[in-house]
């Protein structure tokens, strides 16, 4: 059986917490809270993605995400009508996405850990954008004991 | 905004009263660390045991925060629990910042 959650927020960073707190909520039921964790941070840094670099900041946008709790996994689908990302940004992640060379305090990285963050924390993640819509899918499998 | 200072042996403790560092907040605390640090802090520990999330955003704040002390400073940071622990590890994050369950060990090993 499939149970399903809509939320619709403005484009407002304010609002993510708000979200995430009700995806985690939602699926606490499924999953141990490691894989809440990861959950909530790939939720989070998804849709800041598509308020900050999508929408550009701007308030008065939609972003609505959508979840579904099926028995084997939680699907996660995220979408908006912002400017579309780069085909293959989300599934390009380098190997080792946090490599940095500690001794060269100048490079460590300040941001751009985003994308990384969502696709290691996700079991599978998917990116279409088709007609002015794009729809970030996020896959968390249950762990079997 | 909600940090609260307390002076200890030369050491800035930051008590980050505050649930999330995140994307809304990232830029205002960056600039709060910024002004203790311009005021002539260089030797901070940030108190998160209060904070149950961080996202890039609020580690990016961080890092921005630790370059600014420069090679003769430290920010430690004290009381990651949870998701807040799971991503300096993941990020590898806690390669870089000193990592202590609670500010007297922190102030203890940044006064030895």
């Amino acid at each position: 059986m499939t149970a399903s959650l809509k939320l619709l927020i403005d484009s407002d960073l304010a609002a993510v917490a708000t979200l995430a707190r009700a995806v985690r909520s939602a699926c606490a039921g499924m999953f141990p809270v490691s894989a809440l964790d990861e959950i909530e941070i790939a939720v989070v840094e998804a849709i800041n993605n598509v308020i900050t670099h999508g929408y550009g900041g701007r308030r008065g946008r939609d972003v609505e995400l959508q979840l579904y709790l099926r028995p084997e996994e939680a699907v996660i689908e995220i979408i908006d009508h912002a400017l579309p990302m780069q085909p293959g940004l989300i599934t390009g992640i380098a190997e080792d996405p946090f490599q940095f060379n500690l001794a060269d305090r100048a490079s460590w990285p300040e941001g751009g850990r985003g994308l990384a963050l969502i696709r290691l924390n996700m079991d599978h993640v998917a990116y279409c954008s088709r007609s002015g819509e794009n729809r970030l899918r996020l896959t968390k499998k249950r762990r079997r004991a | 905004m909600m940090l609260n200072d307390e002076e200890r042996l030369g050491v800035l403790v930051v008590h980050v009263a505050m649930p999330r560092i995140d994307a809304m907040w990232a830029s205002a605390f960056k600039e709060e660390i910024a002004t203790r640090i311009e005021k002539g802090h260089h030797r901070l520990v940030l108190d998160l045991s209060d904070v149950d999330f961080v996202d890039s955003s609020g580690l990016g704040a961080l890092v921005a925060c630790l370059k600014r002390v420069g090679p003769l400073g430290t920010i430690a940071i004290v009381g990651t629990k949870g998701v807040v622990s799971k991503l300096f590890a993941l990020t590898k994050m806690d390669r870089v910042f000193p990592l202590y369950d609670t500010v007297d060990a922190a102030i203890e090993h940044m006064s030895a």
